[in-house]
C-alpha cells in the first residue's frame, strides 16, 4: 500500500529550444528491477560470446595454421590445431618468387587501387547528378537501375567473358579486363551517396552558383568536403569488391598464372597442385590478404559507420 | 545598381503547376520592393527566376537593360540571402565571405580588405576566424548578408531572411536591414510571408496569391487603398472585418445600411463610386479593427454585439465579440484611458456597441471581389 501512494519523483527539465518545462520521470531504483536487468544483460552477453566464438573460430584456425612448417611438421590438413613449433616457413615460401604470391598480390594491388579510385569517382559523381540535378528520365533512370540491381552479376559472365576476349582483355590482359568489369557498373551503386547527398541543403549549391561557382567547383569544394564519411565509404567499398572477388578473376584470367589475383591463385594451389602440401601455405596467403583490409577498417571505420548511416536518413 | 524588369513572367513547373502567373513588375533601380503573400502564392518562385535558379517558363526578365533569362546566377550580378542562410559549414566565417571572392581570382589584399569592409558594417569581425556552427542564428544570418555585401551586387535578393530568427532578433535584424539597405543604396528585392516585415522594409510591396500579383503599391497604399478583398484582408493585423451591407445611390448620394445601422458616405467616397459607375448594389463593408469606436452603452448609429474573448495586448486590447450567430468582428481598444470601471465590464458576455466613421469604410464588390473604391 505504501509504495502505490508515494510521490513518484519527477525532475524538471526546462527545454529552451522548444520553450517548454518538461517532466523526466527518473528510472526506478526499485532494486528487483535492477537484478532482472543484469540478469538480461548477463544473458544477451552470454549469446553475443557464443557468437563471437563462431564467427573467429575459423579465422583464428586459419591463422594458427599459416605458422606450421610446410617443411619440418606438415604442409597438409592434421587432427591437431595448435602447431607444435611456429615457424615463418610458409611466408617465407610466399615471398620466393617461384610461388607467385607476391605476383598475385601485386595484381590484387593494382586492380583494386584503380577501382578503388575510378568507382569512387563514378558513384560520386552519378550520385551528385541523382540528387541534385532533374532532368528527363531521372526517375526512369534510378527505377532501371534497381531493377537491374536484383539479377546477380554472375548471370553476364559468359557475354562478359566474350565481349573482353574480342578486346584481348582476357588472359595476358586480364589485369584491365578486370578493371573494366568492376568499374563498368559502379555507377549503379549510387544508393547511399545518393541520400547522403540528399540530406546536404540545395541551398548550398544555389548559394555557391551564385557566387559564381560551377557545378563542378560546387561538387569540388562544398560537397565533397561536407561528404567525408561517405567518400571514405564509397572508397573501401571500391577497394574491396575486387580484392576479395574470385568468380570474375577465375574465368577472365583462365589458365594464365600471371594474370591471376591472390583469391584465384591461392585456391589454385588447393585444386591443382597438392593439397595436403600447400595447406598451411595457402592459409599464409590468405593471412596476408586480409592485413591491409583489416588495417584500413580499423582507421577508418569510424567514417564508414558514418557513411552507413549517414546516407540511411533519407533513402 | 540595376533594374529589375519582369515582363509577362510566367512559371510552370513538370507536373504542369503553374506557380506564377503573368508577372509584370519594373523594379527601379535602388528601389526596395517585397514580395509578400501566404505561402505557395509564388513569391519565392519569382525571385528563384530572378536569381536564375529557376527557369522561366514563359516571359522577359531584364537585370538593367540585359534580357537575362538564359544567364546563368553567377554572370546576372545578383547576391541572395537565403532563408537557412546557407553558409558554407566546413570552411570559416572568413573563407565563406572570401569564397565568391575567390572564384572571381581577385587579388588577396583585395579579398582581404573587401572581407573586413563587410565584417566591420556587420560587427561580426570578432567571429572571422569561426566555423558557422559556433555561431548564434542571428550571427550566421549577419554572415548570410555579408556574403552578398562582399560582391558589391547589382541587385541583392533576400528570401525570408529573418523567418529562422526568434521575434526579438528578428525585430532587430530588421531595423539592422534598413540601415543597410541606406549604407549599400542598391536594388533589393525581399521576399516575406510577414506583413509587419513587408510594411516596414518596403518602398513598394507586391501582394501575390495563387501565382497573380493582386497589388502593387506603397505601404501606405496598399493599408489606406486596397485594390481587393484579399488585400484589405491580408494587410492589417488583427485583420479587417468585413461585414454584408446594402449601398443605395440616390441621385450623387450613397448611403449605406448593415446590421440595423444607415450611414450617409462622405463625398470622397461618393465621388470615387460615381467614377467607377456603382449603382445601388450589396456591398461587402470593411472596417479596420482600429476604425472601430467601441462603447458601453447604446449609441446612434452603433451595432450591438456580445463580447467573446478579451485579449490583451498591452497598449491595447483585441476585443472578440459576435453580432449575430455567424458574424463576428475584432475590435481594437487602446488601453491608455481606460478606467478600472470600465476593464471591469470588459468580461465575456457582456454587451458593447460599436460604431465607425463613413470616410473609413472599404466596399468591396461580393462578385469580383474588387474595391469599388480603387481608381
Amino acid at each position: 500500500m505504501a509504495k502505490e501512494d508515494r510521490i513518484p519523483e519527477v525532475d524538471i527539465v526546462v527545454d529552451h529550444k522548444a520553450g517548454v518545462i518538461r517532466e523526466v520521470h527518473p528510472p526506478h531504483k526499485l532494486r528487483s528491477r535492477k537484478g532482472h536487468e543484469r540478469r538480461v544483460n548477463a544473458s544477451i552477453y552470454v549469446v553475443l560470446t557464443i557468437i563471437s566464438i563462431i564467427w573467429l573460430a575459423p579465422f583464428v584456425f586459419l591463422v594458427l595454421q599459416s605458422f606450421r612448417s610446410y617443411i619440418t611438421e606438415n604442409g597438409g590438413m592434421v587432427s591437431y590445431l595448435i602447431p607444435k613449433q611456429f615457424s615463418l616457413d610458409n611466408y617465407r615460401f610466399l615471398f620466393q618468387p617461384e610461388s607467385q604470391y607476391l605476383r598475385w598480390y601485386t595484381n590484387t594491388l593494382i586492380i583494386a587501387l584503380f577501382c578503388a579510385v575510378i568507382q569512387t569517382i563514378m558513384v560520386l559523381s552519378v550520385s551528385y547528378v541523382l540528387s541534385r540535378m532533374r532532368f528527363r528520365g531521372r526517375r526512369f533512370i534510378m527505377n532501371m537501375i534497381l531493377v537491374l540491381g536484383m539479377f546477380p552479376g554472375f548471370l553476364t559472365m559468359i557475354a562478359l567473358y566474350f565481349l573482353l576476349k574480342q578486346l584481348g582483355l582476357t588472359q595476358q590482359g586480364a589485369i584491365p579486363g578486370l578493371i573494366l568489369i568492376y568499374v563498368a557498373s559502379s555507377g549503379m551503386g549510387y544508393y547511399i551517396s545518393k541520400g547522403f547527398f540528399d540530406t546536404i541543403p540545395k541551398s548550398l549549391d544555389e548559394s555557391a552558383r551564385i557566387d559564381g561557382a560551377t557545378r563542378f567547383y560546387v561538387f569540388k569544394r562544398i560537397i565533397m568536403p561536407l561528404s567525408k564519411p561517405i567518400v571514405i565509404y564509397t572508397i573501401l567499398m571500391g577497394f574491396m569488391g575486387p580484392w576479395g572477388d574470385y568468380v570474375f578473376a577465375s574465368y577472365v584470367a583462365f589458365g594464365k598464372s600471371e594474370s591471376y589475383n591472390v583469391a584465384v591463385g591461392l585456391f589454385r594451389w588447393m585444386n591443382t597442385r597438392d593439397l595436403q602440401g600447400y595447406f598451411t601455405r595457402f592459409c599464409a596467403g590468405g593471412v596476408l590478404v586480409a592485413i591491409p583490409i583489416t588495417i584500413l577498417f580499423f582507421i577508418l571505420q569510424r567514417y564508414y559507420v558514418e557513411g552507413v548511416t549517414g546516407g540511411a536518413v533519407k533513402g | 545598381m540595376a533594374s529589375v524588369t519582369l515582363e509577362h513572367v510566367k512559371k510552370i513547373y513538370d507536373n504542369k503547376v503553374v506557380a506564377v502567373q503573368d508577372f509584370n513588375l519594373e523594379i527601379k533601380d535602388k528601389e526596395f520592393v517585397v514580395f509578400v503573400g501566404p505561402s505557395g502564392c509564388g513569391k519565392s518562385t519569382t525571385l528563384r527566376m530572378i536569381a536564375g535558379l529557376e527557369d522561366i517558363s514563359e516571359g522577359i526578365l531584364k537585370i538593367g537593360d540585359r534580357v537575362v533569362n538564359d544567364v546563368e546566377p553567377k554572370d546576372r550580378d545578383i547576391a541572395m540571402v537565403f532563408q537557412n542562410y546557407a553558409l558554407y559549414p566546413h570552411i570559416t566565417v572568413y573563407e565563406n565571405l572570401a569564397f565568391s571572392l575567390r572564384i572571381r581570382k581577385e587579388k588577396q589584399e583585395d579579398v582581404h580588405r573587401k572581407v573586413v569592409q563587410a565584417a566591420e558594417i556587420l560587427g561580426i569581425m570578432e567571429y572571422l576566424g569561426r566555423k558557422p556552427k559556433a555561431l548564434s542564428g542571428g550571427q550566421r544570418q549577419r554572415v548570410a548578408i555579408g556574403r552578398a555585401i562582399v560582391r558589391e551586387p547589382a541587385v541583392f535578393l533576400m528570401d525570408e531572411p529573418l523567418s529562422n530568427l526568434d521575434a526579438k532578433l528578428r525585430n532587430q535584424m530588421r531595423a539592422e536591414i534598413i540601415l543597410l539597405r541606406r549604407r549599400l543604396d542598391t536594388t533589393f528585392v525581399y521576399v516575406t510571408h510577414d506583413q509587419t516585415e513587408a510594411m516596414t522594409l518596403g518602398d513598394r510591396i507586391v501582394i501575390m496569391k495563387d501565382g497573380f500579383i493582386r497589388q502593387v503599391g506603397t505601404p501606405h497604399e496598399v493599408f489606406d487603398k486596397p485594390k481587393n478583398l484579399f488585400v484589405a484582408g491580408f494587410i492589417g493585423s488583427p485583420q479587417m472585418n468585413f461585414f454584408d451591407a446594402q449601398l443605395t445611390r440616390q441621385g450623387d448620394s450613397y448611403s449605406l445600411a448593415t446590421h440595423g445601422i444607415q450611414m450617409e458616405l462622405d463625398a470622397e467616397r461618393a465621388a470615387l463610386l460615381r467614377e467607377n459607375q456603382v449603382d445601388t448594389m450589396k456591398v461587402i463593408l470593411g472596417v479596420r479593427p482600429e476604425h472601430a469606436v467601441i462603447r458601453f452603452e447604446d449609441h446612434e448609429n452603433a451595432i450591438p454585439c456580445t463580447l467573446n474573448v478579451n485579449e490583451m495586448m498591452g497598449s491595447e486590447l483585441h476585443l472578440h465579440v459576435s453580432i449575430t450567430d455567424d458574424q463576428t468582428a475584432i475590435l481594437r481598444m487602446p488601453t491608455i484611458d481606460l478606467t478600472e470601471e470600465k476593464r471591469r465590464k470588459l468580461t465575456a458576455g457582456s454587451p458593447l456597441y460599436f460604431s465607425f466613421a463613413s470616410k473609413v469604410v472599404q466596399l468591396f464588390d461580393p462578385e469580383t471581389e474588387d474595391s469599388l473604391l480603387f481608381k
